[in-house]
């Protein structure tokens, strides 16, 4: 859900960096960039299925 | 460099990262691999990619939109290296299928660090950045598509993510999609 909520940000961000303020669209990128390590970090605590 | 020479080249990262995605729906649709989380992750990654090329587009060449570009690049890189270090083992046969020999998520550390390498490189050339705010002019046609194009493939990875994974967690190793089955 994490996943797809990034994509919508995304898609936002890059509309409002098209067409929108130019600081607006820098600070968002910024916001959904820290999400994204967030997201990342959050998984990469997650027990691992090991293959060996 | 001149303004419109370095607009010229984010026109054209902006059409390489549309391709990137896309040629991961080609292997989602063609090949029936849905992506995981850590791909969704990457694929996020390389759309992050893109708003600095779009602002330079917009408002003209600027540092601060290059350095948003290095970083999404340096998360990319380092999501994409955790995939590679997961599925290093000897005899292990890694995730999903292999493009020219390598996974989709070695690719994807390569193209990040040339992302990482080509942007740096971009910012070596301060003749770009000479006309400060009066650089920002309208964009032509295929600016405009590539800016169009790249927002549309991220909306429909958007679409893509919300029917595989549905209203909860995405599964570690989806096979199917949620909000379609039965």
């Amino acid at each position: 859900m994490e996943f797809t909520a990034l994509f919508l940000a995304i898609v936002v961000v890059m509309l409002i960096a098209w067409r929108g303020s130019r600081a607006l669209a820098l600070s968002l990128s910024l916001v959904v960039l820290v999400a994204c390590a967030a997201t990342f970090l959050h998984h990469a605590t997650d027990t691992l299925k090991l293959s060996f | 460099m001149t303004p419109a020479r370095a607009i010229a080249l984010n026109v054209l990262a902006l059409f390489a990262l549309a391709a990137v995605l896309v040629s991961a729906f080609v292997a989602q649709f063609l090949l029936g691999e849905l992506p995981c989380p850590l791909c969704l992750l990457q694929r996020i990654m390389f759309a992050l990619l893109a708003i600095g090329p779009i602002l330079n587009i917009r408002f003209g060449p600027r540092p601060s939109h290059y350095a948003l570009s290095l970083l999404a690049a340096i998360v990319g890189a380092i999501v994409s290296a955790r995939q590679v270090l997961l599925h290093i083992m000897p005899g292990d046969a890694g995730y999903g299928t292999t493009l020219f020999g390598y996974h989709f998520y070695t690719l994807a550390l390569m193209a990040f660090v040339a992302a990482i390498a080509l942007t740096a490189l971009m910012l070596l050339f301060d003749g770009q950045f000479a006309q400060g705010h009066a650089a920002k002019t309208s964009a032509g046609p295929l600016a405009t598509a590539a800016v169009v194009l790249v927002i549309a493939v991220t909306a429909a990875n958007f679409a893509s993510a919300l029917l595989e994974c549905g209203f909860k967690a995405c599964a570690d190793d989806p096979v199917a999609y949620e909000l379609l089955k039965g």
